[in-house]
Protein backbone atom coordinates (compact mmCIF):
# COMPACT_ATOMS: atom_id res chain seq x y z
CA UNK A 1 0.00 0.00 0.00
CA UNK A 2 2.66 2.49 0.83
CA UNK A 3 4.58 1.33 -2.09
CA UNK A 4 1.86 2.51 -4.20
CA UNK A 5 1.35 5.47 -2.94
CA UNK A 6 4.67 6.18 -3.27
CA UNK A 7 6.21 5.13 -5.75
CA UNK A 8 9.45 7.15 -5.52
CA UNK A 9 10.21 4.81 -2.80
CA UNK A 10 9.15 1.55 -4.74
CA UNK A 11 10.93 1.87 -7.47
CA UNK A 12 14.57 0.88 -6.00
CA UNK A 13 13.16 -1.67 -4.00
CA UNK A 14 12.24 -4.32 -5.77
CA UNK A 15 16.09 -4.41 -7.63
CA UNK A 16 17.77 -4.14 -4.51
CA UNK A 17 15.73 -7.02 -3.37
CA UNK A 18 16.35 -8.94 -6.78
CA UNK A 19 20.07 -8.17 -6.03
CA UNK A 20 19.92 -10.23 -2.72
CA UNK A 21 17.68 -13.15 -4.33
CA UNK A 22 20.52 -13.36 -7.36
CA UNK A 23 22.96 -13.75 -4.45
CA UNK A 24 21.25 -16.10 -2.88
CA UNK A 25 19.41 -18.21 -5.22
CA UNK A 26 21.99 -17.87 -8.33
CA UNK A 27 22.36 -20.71 -10.70
CA UNK A 28 24.40 -23.31 -8.01
CA UNK A 29 27.72 -23.42 -9.50
CA UNK A 30 29.20 -27.15 -8.40
CA UNK A 31 32.02 -27.36 -5.62
CA UNK A 32 34.57 -28.86 -6.26
CA UNK A 33 36.15 -28.84 -2.15
CA UNK A 34 39.87 -29.73 -2.46
CA UNK A 35 41.23 -32.71 -0.38
CA UNK A 36 42.44 -31.83 2.94
CA UNK A 37 44.77 -33.36 5.73
CA UNK A 38 45.05 -31.63 9.04
CA UNK A 39 44.21 -32.57 12.61
CA UNK A 40 40.63 -31.93 12.13
CA UNK A 41 40.04 -33.54 8.94
CA UNK A 42 41.53 -36.39 10.83
CA UNK A 43 39.19 -35.80 13.57
CA UNK A 44 36.33 -35.54 11.03
CA UNK A 45 37.37 -38.83 8.79
CA UNK A 46 37.57 -40.39 12.84
CA UNK A 47 33.68 -39.16 13.19
CA UNK A 48 32.72 -40.09 9.78
CA UNK A 49 34.00 -44.06 10.45
CA UNK A 50 32.59 -44.10 13.65
CA UNK A 51 29.75 -43.18 13.12
CA UNK A 52 28.76 -44.93 9.63
CA UNK A 53 30.48 -48.20 11.24
CA UNK A 54 27.77 -47.60 14.01
CA UNK A 55 24.87 -47.17 11.03
CA UNK A 56 26.49 -50.03 8.89
CA UNK A 57 27.44 -52.13 11.83
CA UNK A 58 24.53 -51.88 14.32
CA UNK A 59 21.81 -54.45 12.56
CA UNK A 60 24.46 -57.35 12.18
CA UNK A 61 25.32 -57.78 15.78
CA UNK A 62 23.17 -60.07 17.81
CA UNK A 63 22.31 -59.69 21.17
CA UNK A 64 20.07 -61.99 23.45
CA UNK A 65 19.61 -63.60 20.17
CA UNK A 66 17.74 -61.06 18.08
CA UNK A 67 19.17 -58.10 16.66
CA UNK A 68 21.05 -55.66 18.81
CA UNK A 69 18.85 -52.71 17.74
CA UNK A 70 15.49 -53.02 16.35
CA UNK A 71 12.54 -51.02 15.88
CA UNK A 72 10.08 -53.46 15.23
CA UNK A 73 7.03 -51.75 14.08
CA UNK A 74 4.52 -54.21 13.19
CA UNK A 75 5.18 -55.91 16.54
CA UNK A 76 5.01 -52.52 18.03
CA UNK A 77 8.52 -53.08 20.00
CA UNK A 78 11.86 -51.58 20.45
CA UNK A 79 14.55 -53.15 20.80
CA UNK A 80 17.82 -51.77 21.95
CA UNK A 81 20.14 -54.15 23.20
CA UNK A 82 19.29 -55.67 26.51
CA UNK A 83 16.03 -52.82 26.75
CA UNK A 84 12.70 -53.80 25.02
CA UNK A 85 10.51 -50.72 24.73
CA UNK A 86 7.02 -50.82 24.60
CA UNK A 87 4.36 -48.17 23.33
CA UNK A 88 3.82 -47.62 27.08
CA UNK A 89 7.17 -46.33 27.19
CA UNK A 90 6.88 -43.52 25.14
CA UNK A 91 7.43 -40.75 27.55
CA UNK A 92 11.47 -42.21 27.59
CA UNK A 93 11.65 -41.81 23.74
CA UNK A 94 9.94 -37.83 24.28
CA UNK A 95 12.47 -37.60 27.13
CA UNK A 96 15.09 -38.74 24.86
CA UNK A 97 14.53 -36.58 21.17
CA UNK A 98 14.43 -33.32 24.47
CA UNK A 99 17.45 -34.53 25.49
CA UNK A 100 19.23 -34.38 22.02
CA UNK A 101 17.14 -30.50 21.05
CA UNK A 102 18.91 -29.87 24.54
CA UNK A 103 22.21 -31.12 23.28
CA UNK A 104 22.32 -29.05 20.37
CA UNK A 105 21.63 -26.09 22.02
CA UNK A 106 24.29 -26.65 24.89
CA UNK A 107 26.54 -27.41 22.70
CA UNK A 108 26.22 -24.99 19.39
CA UNK A 109 26.14 -22.21 22.73
CA UNK A 110 29.67 -23.43 23.77
CA UNK A 111 31.56 -24.76 20.67
CA UNK A 112 29.48 -23.47 17.76
CA UNK A 113 28.11 -25.89 14.96
CA UNK A 114 30.05 -28.62 16.06
CA UNK A 115 27.46 -30.88 14.48
CA UNK A 116 27.42 -29.61 11.71
CA UNK A 117 31.50 -30.20 11.06
CA UNK A 118 31.40 -33.55 11.93
CA UNK A 119 28.19 -35.11 12.91
CA UNK A 120 25.20 -34.24 11.01
CA UNK A 121 24.36 -37.22 8.51
CA UNK A 122 24.60 -35.06 5.74
CA UNK A 123 28.35 -34.10 5.92
CA UNK A 124 29.04 -37.51 6.94
CA UNK A 125 27.81 -38.99 4.11
CA UNK A 126 28.67 -35.87 2.26
CA UNK A 127 32.45 -37.04 3.24
CA UNK A 128 31.93 -40.57 1.76
CA UNK A 129 30.30 -39.28 -1.81
CA UNK A 130 33.51 -36.79 -1.84
CA UNK A 131 36.03 -39.58 -1.43
CA UNK A 132 34.23 -41.73 -3.99
CA UNK A 133 34.54 -38.58 -6.11
CA UNK A 134 38.24 -38.45 -5.74
CA UNK A 135 38.14 -42.32 -5.70
CA UNK A 136 36.85 -41.91 -9.39
CA UNK A 137 37.30 -38.94 -10.84
CA UNK A 138 40.58 -37.95 -9.39
CA UNK A 139 41.29 -34.48 -7.47
CA UNK A 140 39.87 -31.70 -7.39
CA UNK A 141 42.01 -30.37 -10.93
CA UNK A 142 41.23 -33.46 -12.55
CA UNK A 143 36.88 -33.11 -11.12
CA UNK A 144 37.38 -29.73 -13.01
CA UNK A 145 38.90 -30.54 -16.22
CA UNK A 146 36.22 -33.44 -16.60
CA UNK A 147 33.48 -31.45 -16.61
CA UNK A 148 34.78 -28.96 -18.67
CA UNK A 149 36.03 -31.23 -21.64
CA UNK A 150 33.45 -32.29 -24.26
CA UNK A 151 31.69 -35.20 -23.74
CA UNK A 152 34.00 -38.63 -24.91
CA UNK A 153 33.59 -41.95 -24.55
CA UNK A 154 36.56 -41.65 -21.39
CA UNK A 155 34.13 -38.94 -19.62
CA UNK A 156 31.15 -41.09 -19.91
CA UNK A 157 32.95 -44.25 -18.93
CA UNK A 158 34.17 -42.20 -15.66
CA UNK A 159 30.48 -40.84 -15.08
CA UNK A 160 28.80 -43.91 -15.41
CA UNK A 161 31.20 -45.92 -12.74
CA UNK A 162 30.74 -42.78 -10.38
CA UNK A 163 27.19 -42.75 -10.70
CA UNK A 164 27.11 -47.02 -10.05
CA UNK A 165 29.28 -46.93 -7.74
CA UNK A 166 27.00 -44.09 -5.98
CA UNK A 167 24.05 -46.06 -6.90
CA UNK A 168 25.64 -48.99 -5.01
CA UNK A 169 26.53 -47.26 -1.98
CA UNK A 170 23.39 -45.63 -1.49
CA UNK A 171 21.29 -48.69 -2.05
CA UNK A 172 23.50 -50.36 0.43
CA UNK A 173 22.79 -47.42 3.12
CA UNK A 174 18.56 -48.05 2.44
CA UNK A 175 19.31 -51.37 2.69
CA UNK A 176 20.71 -50.71 6.18
CA UNK A 177 18.21 -48.35 7.03
CA UNK A 178 15.33 -50.50 6.40
CA UNK A 179 16.93 -53.37 8.13
CA UNK A 180 16.18 -51.82 11.59
CA UNK A 181 13.05 -52.58 10.82
CA UNK A 182 12.97 -55.51 9.32
CA UNK A 183 15.92 -57.82 10.62
CA UNK A 184 19.17 -57.47 8.49
CA UNK A 185 19.28 -61.00 7.85
CA UNK A 186 15.36 -61.81 7.12
CA UNK A 187 15.80 -58.73 5.18
CA UNK A 188 18.80 -59.83 3.12
CA UNK A 189 17.33 -63.59 2.54
CA UNK A 190 14.23 -61.70 1.25
CA UNK A 191 16.29 -59.45 -0.96
CA UNK A 192 17.96 -62.50 -2.24
CA UNK A 193 14.92 -64.38 -3.54
CA UNK A 194 13.16 -60.74 -4.48
CA UNK A 195 10.77 -61.76 -1.63
CA UNK A 196 10.47 -58.42 -0.05
CA UNK A 197 7.48 -56.80 0.53
CA UNK A 198 5.78 -53.65 -0.73
CA UNK A 199 6.72 -51.09 1.69
CA UNK A 200 10.13 -52.54 2.67
CA UNK A 201 10.94 -52.15 -1.64
CA UNK A 202 9.82 -48.62 -1.36
CA UNK A 203 11.49 -47.17 1.79
CA UNK A 204 14.57 -49.13 0.39
CA UNK A 205 13.93 -47.04 -2.76
CA UNK A 206 13.17 -44.19 -0.77
CA UNK A 207 15.60 -43.76 1.53
CA UNK A 208 18.96 -44.96 -1.20
CA UNK A 209 17.06 -41.92 -3.13
CA UNK A 210 17.27 -39.47 -0.54
CA UNK A 211 21.16 -40.40 -0.15
CA UNK A 212 22.03 -40.40 -3.56
CA UNK A 213 20.20 -37.27 -4.07
CA UNK A 214 21.52 -35.58 -0.92
CA UNK A 215 24.99 -36.80 -0.46
CA UNK A 216 25.81 -36.89 -4.23
CA UNK A 217 23.47 -34.08 -5.78
CA UNK A 218 22.58 -31.55 -2.93
CA UNK A 219 25.16 -31.38 -0.58
CA UNK A 220 26.03 -28.36 0.63
CA UNK A 221 22.33 -26.67 -0.99
CA UNK A 222 20.62 -28.81 2.27
CA UNK A 223 22.53 -26.94 4.68
CA UNK A 224 21.82 -24.15 2.68
CA UNK A 225 18.23 -24.28 1.98
CA UNK A 226 16.89 -27.07 3.32
CA UNK A 227 18.43 -27.56 7.21
CA UNK A 228 16.17 -26.18 9.68
CA UNK A 229 19.24 -26.12 11.98
CA UNK A 230 21.19 -24.24 10.04
CA UNK A 231 18.74 -20.80 9.73
CA UNK A 232 18.15 -20.71 13.42
CA UNK A 233 22.15 -21.61 15.15
CA UNK A 234 22.82 -18.39 15.31
CA UNK A 235 20.04 -17.72 18.09
CA UNK A 236 21.73 -19.45 20.40
CA UNK A 237 25.43 -17.44 19.36
CA UNK A 238 26.97 -14.99 21.26
CA UNK A 239 30.17 -13.56 21.54
CA UNK A 240 31.69 -16.01 23.06
CA UNK A 241 30.69 -19.12 21.33
CA UNK A 242 34.01 -21.05 19.37
CA UNK A 243 33.71 -20.26 15.72
CA UNK A 244 35.76 -20.74 12.70
CA UNK A 245 36.81 -17.20 11.97
CA UNK A 246 39.94 -15.63 10.42
CA UNK A 247 42.08 -13.45 12.31
CA UNK A 248 41.56 -10.04 9.98
CA UNK A 249 43.79 -8.03 12.07
CA UNK A 250 47.07 -10.23 10.93
CA UNK A 251 46.20 -11.24 7.87
CA UNK A 252 45.29 -8.14 6.19
CA UNK A 253 46.60 -6.48 3.80
CA UNK A 254 46.66 -9.60 1.84
CA UNK A 255 48.60 -10.48 -0.66
CA UNK A 256 51.47 -12.35 -3.13
CA UNK A 257 54.81 -12.18 -1.72
CA UNK A 258 58.41 -14.26 -2.15
CA UNK A 259 59.37 -16.59 0.79
CA UNK A 260 61.56 -14.95 3.33
CA UNK A 261 60.93 -11.45 2.59
CA UNK A 262 59.92 -9.44 5.52
CA UNK A 263 56.34 -9.11 5.23
CA UNK A 264 55.84 -6.62 7.79
CA UNK A 265 58.32 -4.20 6.94
CA UNK A 266 56.37 -4.36 3.71
CA UNK A 267 53.09 -3.47 5.23
CA UNK A 268 51.77 -7.14 4.40
CA UNK A 269 50.28 -9.03 6.56
CA UNK A 270 49.85 -12.97 7.03
CA UNK A 271 47.68 -13.89 4.42
CA UNK A 272 49.25 -14.88 1.14
CA UNK A 273 45.67 -14.85 -0.79
CA UNK A 274 46.85 -18.64 -2.01
CA UNK A 275 42.50 -19.24 -1.55
CA UNK A 276 43.68 -22.61 -0.73
CA UNK A 277 41.08 -21.75 2.36
CA UNK A 278 38.37 -21.00 -0.66
CA UNK A 279 39.27 -24.18 -2.77
CA UNK A 280 38.53 -26.83 0.29
CA UNK A 281 35.36 -25.06 1.59
CA UNK A 282 32.46 -27.90 1.24
CA UNK A 283 30.20 -24.66 0.84
CA UNK A 284 32.32 -22.64 -1.44
CA UNK A 285 32.53 -19.67 0.90
CA UNK A 286 35.34 -17.25 2.01
CA UNK A 287 36.11 -17.61 5.61
CA UNK A 288 37.69 -14.12 5.31
CA UNK A 289 34.39 -12.39 4.47
CA UNK A 290 33.78 -12.69 8.06
CA UNK A 291 31.37 -15.18 10.04
CA UNK A 292 28.65 -16.53 7.59
CA UNK A 293 25.51 -18.62 8.02
CA UNK A 294 27.09 -21.08 5.12
CA UNK A 295 29.86 -22.10 7.14
CA UNK A 296 29.55 -25.50 8.57
CA UNK A 297 32.48 -24.86 10.81
CA UNK A 298 33.81 -28.55 9.15
CA UNK A 299 37.43 -26.45 9.77
CA UNK A 300 38.99 -27.68 6.38
CA UNK A 301 40.05 -23.91 5.69
CA UNK A 302 41.95 -24.05 9.24
CA UNK A 303 43.90 -27.24 8.22
CA UNK A 304 44.68 -25.96 4.44
CA UNK A 305 45.90 -22.39 6.23
CA UNK A 306 47.57 -24.10 9.04
CA UNK A 307 49.84 -25.91 6.49
CA UNK A 308 50.33 -22.52 4.37
CA UNK A 309 51.87 -21.17 7.41
CA UNK A 310 54.22 -23.60 8.07
CA UNK A 311 55.30 -23.02 4.62
CA UNK A 312 55.64 -19.54 4.74
CA UNK A 313 57.42 -20.04 8.42
CA UNK A 314 54.97 -17.88 9.98
CA UNK A 315 52.54 -19.07 13.02
CA UNK A 316 49.81 -20.95 12.65
CA UNK A 317 45.78 -19.68 13.21
CA UNK A 318 45.77 -17.03 10.67
CA UNK A 319 42.25 -18.88 10.57
CA UNK A 320 41.35 -20.90 13.79
CA UNK A 321 38.67 -21.69 15.92
CA UNK A 322 38.38 -18.63 18.56
CA UNK A 323 35.83 -16.18 19.84
CA UNK A 324 33.96 -13.22 18.67
CA UNK A 325 35.47 -11.64 22.03
CA UNK A 326 39.20 -12.89 21.55
CA UNK A 327 39.27 -11.55 18.70
CA UNK A 328 38.25 -8.50 19.62
CA UNK A 329 40.88 -8.37 22.38
CA UNK A 330 38.79 -9.45 25.05
CA UNK A 331 38.46 -11.76 27.26
CA UNK A 332 36.56 -15.23 26.03
CA UNK A 333 33.88 -16.31 29.08
CA UNK A 334 33.35 -19.78 29.26
CA UNK A 335 30.74 -20.01 32.02
CA UNK A 336 28.10 -17.50 31.04
CA UNK A 337 24.62 -17.81 32.02
CA UNK A 338 23.27 -19.08 28.45
CA UNK A 339 25.89 -22.15 28.98
CA UNK A 340 25.11 -22.36 32.73
CA UNK A 341 21.09 -22.60 31.87
CA UNK A 342 21.04 -24.63 29.16
CA UNK A 343 23.38 -26.90 31.09
CA UNK A 344 20.38 -27.13 34.23
CA UNK A 345 18.06 -28.05 32.11
CA UNK A 346 19.99 -30.72 30.10
CA UNK A 347 21.36 -32.37 33.21
CA UNK A 348 17.95 -32.39 35.18
CA UNK A 349 16.74 -34.15 32.04
CA UNK A 350 19.45 -36.26 31.59
CA UNK A 351 18.71 -37.03 35.68
CA UNK A 352 14.99 -37.77 35.15
CA UNK A 353 15.41 -40.06 32.12
CA UNK A 354 18.23 -42.29 34.14
CA UNK A 355 15.90 -42.50 36.92
CA UNK A 356 13.25 -42.95 34.82
CA UNK A 357 14.64 -45.97 33.14
CA UNK A 358 16.32 -47.06 36.27
CA UNK A 359 12.67 -47.58 38.11
CA UNK A 360 10.74 -48.58 35.42
CA UNK A 361 8.91 -52.09 36.03
CA UNK A 362 8.35 -54.20 32.99
CA UNK A 363 4.74 -54.99 34.11
CA UNK A 364 1.54 -53.09 33.32
CA UNK A 365 -2.01 -54.06 34.87
CA UNK A 366 -5.00 -52.96 33.48
CA UNK A 367 -7.95 -53.37 35.16
CA UNK A 368 -11.42 -53.20 33.06
CA UNK A 369 -14.36 -54.02 34.76
CA UNK A 370 -17.25 -56.14 33.24
CA UNK A 371 -19.56 -54.01 31.20
CA UNK A 372 -22.60 -56.60 31.38
CA UNK A 373 -23.74 -56.11 34.76
CA UNK A 374 -22.75 -53.88 37.53
CA UNK A 375 -22.67 -56.71 40.63
CA UNK A 376 -24.17 -59.92 41.24
CA UNK A 377 -25.67 -61.02 44.74
CA UNK A 378 -24.52 -64.44 45.96
CA UNK A 379 -25.70 -65.63 49.06
CA UNK A 380 -24.32 -63.20 51.26
CA UNK A 381 -21.42 -61.97 48.88
CA UNK A 382 -21.89 -59.36 46.39
CA UNK A 383 -19.63 -60.41 42.90
CA UNK A 384 -18.04 -58.10 40.82
CA UNK A 385 -16.23 -59.37 37.31
CA UNK A 386 -13.74 -57.68 35.91
CA UNK A 387 -10.86 -58.46 33.08
CA UNK A 388 -7.31 -58.40 34.04
CA UNK A 389 -4.66 -57.25 31.22
CA UNK A 390 -0.94 -58.50 32.49
CA UNK A 391 1.63 -57.21 30.42
CA UNK A 392 5.01 -58.78 30.85
CA UNK A 393 7.43 -56.11 29.29
CA UNK A 394 10.32 -58.12 30.36
CA UNK A 395 12.35 -60.13 28.07
CA UNK A 396 11.66 -63.61 30.36
CA UNK A 397 8.70 -65.07 31.28
CA UNK A 398 7.00 -65.20 35.11
CA UNK A 399 4.87 -66.18 37.34
CA UNK A 400 2.62 -63.13 39.27
CA UNK A 401 0.47 -63.62 42.29
CA UNK A 402 -2.31 -61.62 42.05
CA UNK A 403 -4.52 -60.50 45.18
CA UNK A 404 -7.09 -57.90 46.27
CA UNK A 405 -7.34 -55.64 48.71
CA UNK A 406 -9.83 -52.73 49.52
CA UNK A 407 -10.39 -49.67 52.10
CA UNK A 408 -12.05 -51.22 55.16
CA UNK A 409 -12.61 -54.50 53.14
CA UNK A 410 -11.59 -57.75 55.21
CA UNK A 411 -13.62 -60.48 53.84
CA UNK A 412 -12.71 -60.54 50.25
CA UNK A 413 -12.49 -63.32 48.23
CA UNK A 414 -10.63 -63.90 44.63
CA UNK A 415 -11.60 -65.63 42.26
CA UNK A 416 -9.42 -66.50 38.98
CA UNK A 417 -8.85 -69.81 36.90
CA UNK A 418 -5.07 -70.14 38.08
CA UNK A 419 -2.89 -68.28 40.64
CA UNK A 420 -0.44 -67.42 40.39
CA UNK A 421 -0.07 -67.25 36.80
CA UNK A 422 2.31 -67.45 34.37
CA UNK A 423 2.99 -64.95 31.25
CA UNK A 424 5.50 -65.27 28.55
CA UNK A 425 7.79 -62.69 27.77
CA UNK A 426 6.34 -59.86 25.63
CA UNK A 427 2.98 -61.02 26.42
CA UNK A 428 -0.18 -59.39 26.73
CA UNK A 429 -2.33 -61.77 28.90
CA UNK A 430 -6.43 -61.41 29.83
CA UNK A 431 -7.27 -63.22 32.85
CA UNK A 432 -10.96 -63.17 34.01
CA UNK A 433 -11.31 -62.57 37.69
CA UNK A 434 -14.59 -62.36 40.01
CA UNK A 435 -13.86 -60.61 43.39
CA UNK A 436 -16.94 -61.13 45.91
CA UNK A 437 -17.55 -59.11 49.32
CA UNK A 438 -19.34 -59.44 52.17
CA UNK A 439 -22.14 -57.52 51.98
CA UNK A 440 -22.35 -56.78 55.38
CA UNK A 441 -18.92 -54.79 54.70
CA UNK A 442 -20.09 -52.75 51.95
CA UNK A 443 -20.38 -49.19 53.61
CA UNK A 444 -21.15 -47.38 50.27
CA UNK A 445 -22.65 -48.18 46.83
CA UNK A 446 -19.30 -47.68 45.25
CA UNK A 447 -15.87 -48.67 47.10
CA UNK A 448 -12.13 -48.19 45.81
CA UNK A 449 -9.93 -51.96 45.33
CA UNK A 450 -6.84 -52.67 44.65
CA UNK A 451 -5.19 -55.26 42.43
CA UNK A 452 -1.78 -56.16 43.56
CA UNK A 453 -0.13 -58.64 40.87
CA UNK A 454 4.24 -59.22 42.11
CA UNK A 455 6.50 -61.98 41.31
CA UNK A 456 7.63 -64.09 44.16
CA UNK A 457 11.08 -64.73 42.97
CA UNK A 458 11.72 -61.21 42.22
CA UNK A 459 10.40 -58.66 44.81
CA UNK A 460 10.45 -55.77 42.08
CA UNK A 461 8.53 -56.49 40.11
CA UNK A 462 4.98 -55.53 41.56
CA UNK A 463 2.46 -53.16 40.48
CA UNK A 464 -0.98 -52.34 41.81
CA UNK A 465 -3.70 -50.73 40.03
CA UNK A 466 -7.08 -49.59 41.38
CA UNK A 467 -10.62 -50.35 40.95
CA UNK A 468 -13.82 -49.49 41.09
CA UNK A 469 -16.21 -52.11 43.21
CA UNK A 470 -20.05 -51.68 43.32
CA UNK A 471 -22.83 -52.85 45.38
CA UNK A 472 -26.03 -52.31 46.12
CA UNK A 473 -27.20 -49.42 46.90
CA UNK A 474 -27.29 -48.59 50.96
CA UNK A 475 -29.90 -46.60 52.88
CA UNK A 476 -27.27 -44.48 54.14
CA UNK A 477 -25.92 -43.33 51.07
CA UNK A 478 -26.79 -39.61 50.00
CA UNK B 1 -6.70 -17.63 -7.75
CA UNK B 2 -3.07 -17.23 -7.15
CA UNK B 3 -1.67 -19.81 -5.41
CA UNK B 4 2.23 -19.00 -5.52
CA UNK B 5 3.44 -15.30 -4.68
CA UNK B 6 4.50 -14.79 -7.88
CA UNK B 7 5.47 -11.08 -7.21
CA UNK B 8 9.44 -13.06 -6.20
CA UNK B 9 9.37 -12.03 -2.70
CA UNK B 10 9.89 -15.77 -1.53
CA UNK B 11 12.24 -18.20 -4.02
CA UNK B 12 10.23 -20.79 -5.69
CA UNK B 13 12.93 -23.22 -4.75
CA UNK B 14 12.92 -21.96 -0.94
CA UNK B 15 8.52 -21.97 -1.57
CA UNK B 16 8.96 -25.76 -2.80
CA UNK B 17 11.29 -26.82 0.27
CA UNK B 18 9.17 -24.66 2.98
CA UNK B 19 5.86 -27.08 1.57
CA UNK B 20 7.16 -30.25 1.17
CA UNK B 21 10.16 -30.90 3.26
CA UNK B 22 9.01 -29.17 6.21
CA UNK B 23 6.05 -30.90 6.21
CA UNK B 24 8.22 -33.91 5.65
CA UNK B 25 9.80 -33.62 8.71
CA UNK B 26 6.59 -32.65 10.74
CA UNK B 27 4.23 -35.59 8.97
CA UNK B 28 7.67 -37.73 10.50
CA UNK B 29 7.09 -36.16 14.54
CA UNK B 30 2.94 -36.72 14.02
CA UNK B 31 3.29 -40.30 12.72
CA UNK B 32 5.38 -41.15 15.68
CA UNK B 33 3.25 -39.57 17.98
CA UNK B 34 -0.06 -40.96 16.56
CA UNK B 35 0.98 -44.18 16.71
CA UNK B 36 3.01 -44.42 19.56
CA UNK B 37 -0.59 -43.91 21.38
CA UNK B 38 -3.18 -45.49 18.71
CA UNK B 39 -2.33 -48.92 17.51
CA UNK B 40 -3.52 -49.00 14.18
CA UNK B 41 -4.89 -52.51 15.10
CA UNK B 42 -7.38 -51.48 17.54
CA UNK B 43 -8.36 -48.89 15.58
CA UNK B 44 -10.02 -50.96 13.13
CA UNK B 45 -12.54 -52.30 16.13
CA UNK B 46 -13.80 -48.32 16.58
CA UNK B 47 -13.78 -47.05 13.03
CA UNK B 48 -14.35 -48.48 9.39
CA UNK B 49 -10.51 -49.57 8.93
CA UNK B 50 -9.34 -51.19 5.57
CA UNK B 51 -7.83 -54.85 6.48
CA UNK B 52 -4.45 -54.41 6.19
CA UNK B 53 -1.10 -55.11 8.34
CA UNK B 54 0.43 -52.71 10.71
CA UNK B 55 3.45 -51.52 8.37
CA UNK B 56 1.13 -50.44 5.59
CA UNK B 57 -1.13 -48.57 8.19
CA UNK B 58 2.21 -46.52 9.62
CA UNK B 59 2.99 -45.63 6.15
CA UNK B 60 -0.42 -44.71 4.61
CA UNK B 61 -0.86 -42.89 8.12
CA UNK B 62 2.61 -40.76 7.19
CA UNK B 63 1.44 -39.99 3.98
CA UNK B 64 -1.84 -38.84 5.26
CA UNK B 65 0.20 -36.70 7.79
CA UNK B 66 2.42 -35.65 5.08
CA UNK B 67 -0.53 -34.84 2.94
CA UNK B 68 -2.04 -32.74 5.70
CA UNK B 69 0.73 -31.03 7.09
CA UNK B 70 1.69 -29.99 3.23
CA UNK B 71 -1.47 -28.33 3.03
CA UNK B 72 -1.12 -26.57 6.27
CA UNK B 73 2.54 -25.24 4.46
CA UNK B 74 0.90 -24.37 1.43
CA UNK B 75 -1.79 -22.28 3.24
CA UNK B 76 0.95 -20.32 4.88
CA UNK B 77 2.72 -19.76 1.84
CA UNK B 78 0.30 -18.60 0.00
CA UNK B 79 -0.96 -16.55 2.83
CA UNK B 80 2.56 -14.95 3.51
CA UNK B 81 2.20 -12.66 0.38
CA UNK B 82 -0.45 -9.94 1.42
CA UNK B 83 -3.75 -9.73 -0.13
CA UNK B 84 -3.96 -7.68 -3.26
CA UNK B 85 -5.17 -4.10 -2.52
CA UNK B 86 -7.34 -2.24 -4.93
CA UNK B 87 -6.49 -3.30 -8.94
CA UNK B 88 -5.16 0.56 -9.44
CA UNK B 89 -2.50 0.34 -6.66
CA UNK B 90 -1.53 -2.99 -7.40
CA UNK B 91 -0.89 -2.04 -11.52
CA UNK B 92 1.00 0.76 -10.19
CA UNK B 93 3.26 -1.04 -8.00
CA UNK B 94 4.67 -2.57 -10.94
CA UNK B 95 3.60 -6.26 -10.02
CA UNK B 96 3.90 -6.84 -13.64
CA UNK B 97 0.80 -9.74 -13.45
Amino acid sequence: MTQAEDPGHAAPEPTQREGVEEALYAKRQKIYPREVHGLFAGLRVTSVILLLGIFYGLPWITWDGRQSVLLDLPARKFYIFGLTLWPQDFLLLAFLLIIAALSLFFFTALAGRVWCGYACPQTVWTEVFLWMDRLIEGDRQKQIKLDKSPYSFRKLRIKLTKHIVWIVFSAFTGFTFVSYFTPATHLAAKLASFNLGPWETFWMIFYGFATYGNAGWLREQVCLYMCPYARFQSAMFDDDTLVVSYDEKRGEPRGPRRHGIDHRARGMGDCINCTLCVQVCPTGIDIRDGLQYQCISCSACIDACNDVMEKMGYPRGLIRYTTQNALQGKKTQIVRPRIVIYGLILTAFITAFITILATRIPLQLDVIRDRNQLYRETRDMIENVYTLKILNMDNQPHEYRITVSGDDLEHMQLLTDSNPISVNAGEVLDVPARVRVDEEELEHRSSHIYFTIDDAANPDLKVTEKARFLGPERHDDD
Amino acid sequence: MQIWDNTGTIPKPQRIIAVLWLSFLMAGVATGLFFSAIDPMELRNCVAFPEVNRTTAYSIGFFLFWLLTSSSSLLAVFFIHPSEGKPAASDSSGNGQ
